[in-house]
C-alpha cells in the first residue's frame, strides 16, 4: 500500500449513525445481498469495497430506501438510523432521503440552472423561508461543494453545461442543500479525471466534519485515501469490516487479502 | 380489356425468352451446369427481364403521354368561340372527352356503328340523344365543333392504342431477342440480373418521392388553374364562405378564412381533451403502474387508436351529439341548436387521439434517463415533484413535438368532421354552433356533380393545397424538435 | 477547499422519521392527487372505449337480426289448379294466404279484421312469393309447410322499440296506424320471430323506399378487391423500398431525401392522398371513377410509408452475423440479402404488412374524392369488373348509409361498423399470433 499514512490517522470512537442487521436482499429471485450486519458511525467516512455485482451499491442504495423505486427488489431485515427502524412502515421514505442524501456514479445534474438544481431541495423540503434565505443557502451548499468560485457568475447557466467534475461537485452541492445528516456516495468518482477525483476526494474529508459519509468504490486506494472504516463485500456477503488501516495492512479474512492483493475482483 | 390483354401477351413473349434463354445457355455449356458463370436460371432471368421491363415501361409511359398529347393537338382544334362566357377550355375538353367516350360507349352498345360515329355531317340534336341513350351524362347540347373534336379525340386515341401495341410488342420481342442471345457460358448472367433487379429496388424506394411529386403537383397544377378564375386575395383574406351552387363563377365567396376557423377551433377542442387525458394516461402508465396494470391498460387504451374514423364520426353524429344536445339544447340549457358542433366533433376527436398522445409521450417519458429520477429520490423528493419538476422538464421538447403531430393529425382528420361538424361556414366562438372544415369542404366540392373545372370544384385544389403545406409544415418541424430531443439522451 | 469548515453543520433538531410533519403531510396529499389525476385518466380513457363499444354493439346488433312471419300453409291441387287459370294470379295467391293467416290467428283465439293492403305493407307481395314457391316446388302442393316471409323494416323497428305508435303521425303508404294492431295480433298468436338477418350479410344495398332490404355484402366484396389491389402493389414495392434502404443504399442525399419523404408521406392527411388520386388516377390518367382498383391504388400509396417503416425494423432486426455469413461462403450480396435475410425478416414483414392493410381497410376519406360512395345495388359480374366496376367499400357504405336520414340506414349503418370492426380485429389478431409465433430474439 502506498499510503501508510492512514494506520496514524486518528479514528475518533464516534456514535453510531446506521445500525444494519440481517438485512437480506433479493433481485426477483437472485439473492443480492445476504445476511449483512454493519454499525456505520457518525462522522466518519465509511468505505464499501469489493468486485463487480458484490452488492456493495445495492446495500448503499438500501440506506435511503432507494430500492423502493425498482419494482422488483425486496429489502429484509433491519436498518436502524439513530435508533429509528427506517423501514417501518410509518416511516415516509421522502423524509428520510431529505436526512440521508446521494451523490450517484454519473454525474446527473437536472437539465436546469446551477442555481436550481441545488435549490431544488431546499424548496421540496421548504427549507427557505424566503428567496434572501434560499440565496444564502445555495451559496453556502456551493461552498461547500467547492465549486462556488467556479460558477459564481454564471448561476443562470444550465447545470448540463458544465464539465464532468463540475458536474459531480454540484451534485454534491445539491445533495448537502437539503441539510442531510448522512450522505451515501455511489462510486462519486467512476466517470471523473483524476484532477476532478482529487477534488471530490479533497471534499469529501471535510464533509465528513458534518456527515456521515458511507462511499462505494472500486478504487482501492480511494478507499484507503478517504475513509477511517472499510467494508469488503464479496458475493453478497460482508466479510469484513474494520479499520481502515487494519483492512488494507492486516486483513483477517483471506478473501479480502486476495482482493487487496488483487489476486480476486 | 386491351391493356390487360397486352400484358398478358408480353408476359407471354418473356416466358418464352426465359426458356430458351436458359436451355441456350445450358446448350452452350454442354448441359453442364457446373461450366456456366452463373446458374442456369439467371440466364432465362435475363432474357424474361429484357423482355418485361422495356416493354411495360414503354407501355407504362405511353399510356402517360397519350391523354397530355392528345388533348393538346385536340384543344388547338376548338375556335375561340366555342369557349363561352363563365366557362374555359377545361371545361369545353371535358365535354369533348366525354362526348368521345359516349361516342365509345354507343358503338360498343352496337347503339350506333362505327361508320356514323366517325360521321361529322351527323344531325346534332340526334347523336345527343343517342349519347344519353347510351348513359353517357351529356349536359349540353352537343355543338358541331365539340362533335368534331370529339371524333378527332376518338380517332387520334384508337390510332395511338393501335400504335403502342405494335411497338409494346416489338420492344418486347426484341428483348426477348436479345436475352435469348446472351445465352452463352462465359455471360455474366448473375450480374446482369443482379444490376437489373438493384435498378427496381431504387425505383421502388423512389414512389414514395413520385408520391410525393404526385401529391404537390396534382395540387400546384388545380390551385393555380383555380387562382386563374378566382382572386387569390378573395381566398385568403375574404370572412365569407359560401359557394353557389346554381351558376358558374361570379358569384361565389371563396373566403378559406371561416374553414380554418373552424378546423382550429375543432382541433383545440380535441386537444384540450386528449392532451391532458393522454398526458396523464402516460405519465401514470410509465411512472406509477406495475407491469400487470402496464400490460392490460396500454394496449386498451391503443385499441382506440386502431378504430378507424369513420366509427368516431358515426360515435360523434349518433352519440356524442344527442347526448350533448339532452344536455345543451332546448330540453337542457338551451345553448344547442343541433347535433352537429365544434363540441360535438372535438370531442370524438379527442377521444380518437388520445392513444397518439399517450403513447408517443410514453416513448419521449420512458427516454428520460432514469438518473436524472434518481438523483431527485435521492434528495427525497416525491414521486409526483419528481415527474413535474424533473422528468416533464426535461420531456418538455418531446411532449411539444407529440402534440403537435396530433394537432397536425386533428387539423387532417376529415371523416369526424364531415359527419358530426356540419356544413355551415361560421366565423363563431361558440363551441355549440356548428361550423365546418378545410377538409369537410373539401370532401362536399369535389364529390357533387359539380364539373372539375369550375372554381367551386377547384377551391377543393386551393384548400388541399393550403391544408398540405399546415400538416407539412407542422409534420416537419415536430419531428425535427423529437430528433433532437432523442438524441439529447443517446 | 476551507468553505465547509468555515460553516460548520447548524445544529438542526434530529426530527424523527416515524413522525410525518406537516409539511410532508402536505406533500404526500400532493402526490396522491397527482396519482389520482393518473388513474382518472386512465379510467377516463378505458370509459371512451367501453362507451364506444356499448354504443356500436347496442345500435348495431339489431341490424343482424330480422322479423320474420312464419304462417303455416297448405295449398290443395285444385286451389294451385284455380289460381294460375285466372287473370290476377297473384292477387288469388294474396287471398289464399290471407285466409290461412286469419284462420290460424282464430285458432290461436286471436280476432282481427285485416286486409290486402295491410298485408302488402307489413310482409312485402306475398302472393308473387308464394306463387313463385310452388311453381318451384309443386311436389309441396298438398301438405302443409312453414311459409316464412320477411317482415318489413317499419316492423321490425316496432318490435325492437325503435320506433312506436307515437311517432307515427298519420298513416302513409309505408304504414298505418291499424297496423300497430295486426303486428300486435301476430305476435299474440305466436307467428312472429326472430332471425338472424342473412341478407344483410349477403345483401347489396337498397334505395330509400326498402332500408330494411339492405345488405353490406356487395361492398365487402368491393373492398376486398380494393385490398387485392394494396396487397399486391404495397407488398413487393414496400419490401423492395425497404431492401433498398436498409441494404444496398449508400449514405447520400437522394437516399436522406427517400427517407425524409416517408417519414412525411406517413403523416400526410388521408384526404391529400384522395386529391392525389382523383387529379392523377382520374382526371389525368383517366382510369374509371368509383373502381376498387383506383380506391386500391390510393389506399397503396398511403400504406406505403408505414409498411415501408415496419418492413425496415424487421430486416434491421436480422443481425449481420447472418449476412457476413452468407457472404463468407461466396454468395453475393443479392443473394445474402434474398436467401437468408428477406426469409428471416419475413414474420415481421407480413405482420406490418397486415397492419397496413387493416389501415388501409377502414380508410373512407379518399374513397370520398375517387366516387366509391355511389349507390351500387349489385355485384360484379367477374373477376375483372370487381377491379373495374363502380362499387363502395365498408367504411364508404357505412358513410353512406350514415348520411340518409332513415332511422333503419342508421341501424345498418352501426351494423356495417360491427362487420368492418370484425375484420379488423381478424387482422390484427393474425398479426398479433404471428408475431407471437415467430417472433425472434436475437
Amino acid at each position: 500500500m502506498n499510503d501508510m499514512r492512514i494506520v496514524e490517522r486518528d479514528v475518533d470512537q464516534n456514535d453510531v449513525k446506521i445500525a444494519a442487521k440481517g438485512v437480506q436482499v433479493y433481485y426477483g429471485d437472485t439473492h443480492a445481498i445476504k445476511d449483512v450486519d454493519v454499525d456505520i458511525e457518525d462522522k466518519t467516512v465509511t468505505a464499501f469495497i469489493g468486485p463487480s455485482g458484490c452488492g456493495k451499491s445495492t446495500f448503499l442504495r438500501c440506506i435511503n430506501r432507494m430500492n423502493d423505486t425498482i419494482d422488483v427488489c425486496r429489502v429484509m431485515g433491519d436498518i436502524h438510523i439513530d435508533g429509528e427502524d427506517i423501514y417501518d412502515s410509518k416511516v415516509d421514505p421522502v423524509q428520510l432521503r431529505a436526512k440521508v442524501g446521494m451523490v450517484f456514479q454519473k454525474p446527473n445534474p437536472f437539465p436546469k440552472s446551477i442555481y436550481d438544481n441545488v435549490a431544488y431541495g431546499p424548496r421540496i423540503h421548504g427549507l427557505a423561508k424566503n428567496k434572501a434565505e434560499l440565496d444564502d443557502l445555495v451559496e453556502k451548499s456551493l461552498r461547500r461543494g467547492a465549486i462556488w468560485d467556479e460558477v459564481k457568475d454564471r448561476l443562470d447557466a444550465p447545470g448540463t453545461g458544465l464539465s464532468g467534475g463540475q458536474q459531480q461537485r454540484l451534485c454534491i452541492a445539491r445533495a448537502v442543500a437539503t441539510e442531510p445528516e448522512v450522505l451515501l456516495m455511489d462510486e462519486p468518482c467512476s466517470a471523473l479525471d483524476p484532477i476532478a477525483t482529487a477534488q471530490v476526494e479533497e471534499l469529501i474529508d471535510e464533509l465528513r466534519q458534518s456527515y456521515s459519509v458511507v462511499i462505494v468504490t472500486h478504487s482501492m486506494q480511494q478507499a484507503a485515501r478517504v475513509s477511517q472504516k472499510t467494508a469488503f463485500f464479496h458475493l453478497g456477503n460482508l466479510v469484513e469490516y474494520g479499520e481502515t488501516g487494519q483492512i488494507f495492512t492486516n486483513p483477517v479474512d483471506p478473501r479480502t487479502e486476495s482482493y487487496i492483493t488483487g489476486r480476486i475482483g | 380489356m386491351p391493356v390487360f390483354w397486352l400484358i398478358l401477351i408480353v408476359l407471354a413473349i418473356s416466358a418464352v425468352g426465359f426458356v430458351v434463354g436458359r436451355r441456350r445457355a445450358l446448350a452452350s455449356a454442354d448441359g453442364d451446369s457446373r461450366n456456366l458463370h452463373s446458374l442456369p436460371i439467371y440466364y432465362g432471368s435475363n432474357a424474361f427481364m429484357k423482355s418485361v421491363v422495356p416493354a411495360l415501361g414503354l407501355m407504362f409511359v405511353w399510356l402517360l403521354v397519350q391523354p397530355l398529347f392528345i388533348d393538346n393537338r385536340i384543344s388547338q382544334m376548338i375556335p375561340e368561340a366555342e369557349v363561352r362566357e363563365g366557362s374555359n377550355i377545361g371545361l369545353v375538353m371535358s365535354e369533348v372527352r366525354r362526348t368521345a367516350d359516349g361516342l365509345e360507349n354507343a358503338v360498343n352498345l352496337s347503339l350506333i356503328d362505327d361508320e356514323t360515329a366517325k360521321n361529322a355531317r351527323i344531325e346534332l340534336t340526334d347523336i345527343t340523344q343517342r349519347l344519353r341513350d347510351a348513359g353517357q351524362v351529356v349536359t349540353n347540347q352537343i355543338t358541331q365543333p365539340v362533335l368534331r373534336a370529339a371524333q378527332a379525340y376518338r380517332a387520334m386515341s384508337q390510332a395511338s392504342n393501335l400504335l403502342m401495341t405494335i411497338a409494346v410488342l416489338i420492344v418486347a420481342a426484341l428483348g426477348a431477342a436479345w436475352g435469348m442471345m446472351e445465352g452463352q457460358k462465359a455471360f455474366r448472367a448473375r450480374n446482369t440480373v443482379e444490376q437489373g433487379v438493384m435498378a427496381l429496388l431504387i425505383a421502388a424506394a423512389s414512389v414514395a418521392i413520385l408520391t410525393t411529386i404526385g401529391i404537390v403537383l396534382s395540387l400546384i397544377f388545380n390551385t393555380i388553374e383555380f387562382f386563374s378564375l378566382y382572386p387569390a386575395s378573395e381566398f385568403f383574406f375574404l370572412l365569407e364562405w359560401a359557394p353557389s351552387f346554381s351558376g358558374r363563377g361570379g358569384a361565389s365567396s371563396l373566403g378559406i378564412i371561416p374553414l380554418l376557423w373552424g378546423t382550429l377551433y375543432i382541433s383545440f377542442v380535441a386537444l384540450l381533451v386528449a392532451v391532458p387525458i393522454g398526458l396523464f394516461a402516460a405519465i401514470y402508465l410509465s411512472e406509477y403502474a406495475g407491469p400487470k396494470m402496464r400490460s392490460i391498460a396500454k394496449p386498451l387504451l391503443e385499441v382506440l387508436a386502431g378504430i378507424p374514423t369513420i366509427v368516431y364520426g358515426l360515435f360523434a353524429l349518433l352519440t356524442i351529439g344527442p347526448i350533448l344536445l339532452s344536455v345543451f339544447g332546448d330540453d337542457g340549457l338551451g345553448w344547442m341548436q343541433g347535433q352537429r358542433a365544434v363540441l360535438t366533433a372535438g370531442l370524438a376527436m379527442g377521444i380518437m387521439l388520445i392513444p397518439f398522445v399517450s403513447s408517443l409521450s410514453d416513448d419521449i417519458i420512458n427516454a428520460v434517463p432514469q438518473a436524472m429520477r434518481d438523483g431527485s429520490y435521492g434528495l427525497g423528493a416525491t414521486k409526483s415533484e419528481t415527474i413535474k419538476q424533473v422528468v416533464l422538464p426535461a420531456a418538455l421538447p418531446g411532449i411539444v413535438g407529440a402534440i403537435l403531430l396530433a394537432a397536425s393529425r386533428a387539423i387532417g382528420e376529415t371523416m369526424i368532421v364531415v359527419l358530426g361538424a356540419g356544413a355551415a361556414a361560421r366565423l363563431s366562438l361558440n363551441p355549440f354552433e356548428a361550423m365546418t372544415t378545410v377538409t369537410a369542404k373539401i370532401v362536399s366540392q369535389l364529390t357533387g356533380d359539380s364539373d372539375f373545372a369550375s372554381p367551386e370544384a377547384l377551391v377543393a385544389f386551393a384548400l388541399g393545397m393550403t391544408l398540405f403545406i399546415i400538416t407539412l409544415g407542422l409534420n416537419v418541424f415536430a419531428l425535427y424538435i423529437v430528433r433532437k430531443y432523442r438524441e439529447q439522451y443517446e | 477547499m476551507t468553505d465547509a469548515a468555515m460553516t460548520p453543520e447548524s445544529a438542526r433538531p434530529t426530527k424523527s422519521l416515524t413522525h410525518e410533519d406537516a409539511r410532508t403531510k402536505k406533500r404526500n396529499a400532493s402526490e396522491r392527487r397527482f396519482r389520482a389525476y393518473g388513474i382518472a385518466a386512465i379510467c377516463t380513457g378505458l370509459f371512451f372505449l367501453l362507451a364506444l363499444l356499448a354504443a356500436i354493439l347496442s345500435a348495431g346488433l339489431p341490424a343482424f337480426r330480422q322479423a320474420v312471419v312464419e304462417v303455416p300453409f297448405t295449398m290443395t291441387q285444385e286451389q294451385f289448379d284455380e289460381a294460375e287459370e285466372a287473370m290476377l294470379k297473384t292477387a288469388i295467391y294474396t287471398d289464399y294466404f290471407i285466409t290461412s293467416l286469419s284462420d290460424t290467428m282464430q285458432a290461436e283465439g286471436v280476432q282481427i279484421e285485416f286486409d290486402e293492403d295491410a298485408v302488402d305493407r307489413l310482409l312485402g307481395k306475398v302472393g308473387g312469393d308464394l306463387r313463385a314457391y310452388y311453381r318451384e316446388n309443386q311436389d309441396q302442393i298438398g301438405e302443409q309447410i312453414g311459409f316464412e316471409l320477411a317482415a318489413s323494416s317499419r316492423v321490425d323497428r316496432y318490435l325492437k322499440g325503435t320506433f312506436t305508435r307515437d311517432d307515427l303521425q298519420s298513416g302513409n303508404r309505408f304504414f298505418m296506424p291499424e297496423d300497430f294492431d295486426l303486428i300486435d295480433a301476430m305476435q299474440e298468436a305466436g307467428l312472429i320471430k326472430q332471425v338472424f338477418n342473412w341478407n344483410f350479410i349477403t345483401g347489396v344495398d337498397t334505395g330509400v323506399d326498402n332500408p330494411g332490404g339492405a345488405g353490406i355484402g356487395a361492398s365487402v366484396l368491393g373492398s376486398f378487391f380494393m385490398m387485392l389491389v394494396v396487397l399486391a402493389l404495397s407488398l413487393p414495392i414496400g419490401v423492395a423500398a425497404s431492401i433498398y434502404l436498409e441494404e444496398f443504399a449508400p449514405k447520400n442525399r437522394f437516399t436522406d431525401f427517400i427517407e425524409v419523404n416517408i417519414a412525411n408521406l406517413a403523416a400526410v392527411p388521408s384526404i391529400v392522398f384522395g386529391i392525389l388520386g382523383l387529379a392523377v388516377f382520374i382526371q389525368f390518367a383517366h382510369l374509371p371513377q368509383s373502381a376498387p382498383l383506383v380506391g386500391g391504388l390510393v389506399l397503396t400509396l398511403m400504406t406505403l410509408p408505414t409498411i415501408i417503416i415496419s418492413t425496415r425494423a424487421s430486416l434491421k432486426a436480422v443481425p449481420p452475423s447472418i449476412r457476413d455469413a452468407a457472404l463468407g461462403v461466396g454468395a453475393s450480396k443479392m443473394q445474402s440479402v434474398f436467401h437468408h435475410v428477406l426469409p428471416l425478416a419475413a414474420p415481421g414483414i407480413l405482420t406490418g404488412t397486415i397492419i397496413g392493410l387493416a389501415q388501409a381497410l377502414g380508410e373512407t376519406a379518399p374513397l370520398l374524392l375517387i366516387g366509391m360512395v355511389g349507390f351500387v345495388a349489385r355485384y360484379p359480374d367477374t373477376f375483372v369488373e370487381g377491379f373495374l366496376e363502380p362499387n363502395s367499400a365498408v367504411p364508404a357504405q357505412i358513410y353512406n348509409w350514415a348520411a340518409r336520414s332513415d332511422a333503419v340506414f342508421t341501424e345498418k349503418a352501426w351494423g356495417g361498423i360491427i362487420v368492418l370492426l370484425l375484420f379488423l380485429i381478424t387482422m390484427n389478431t393474425i398479426a398479433v399470433i404471428l408475431r407471437r409465433r415467430f417472433e425472434r430474439r436475437w
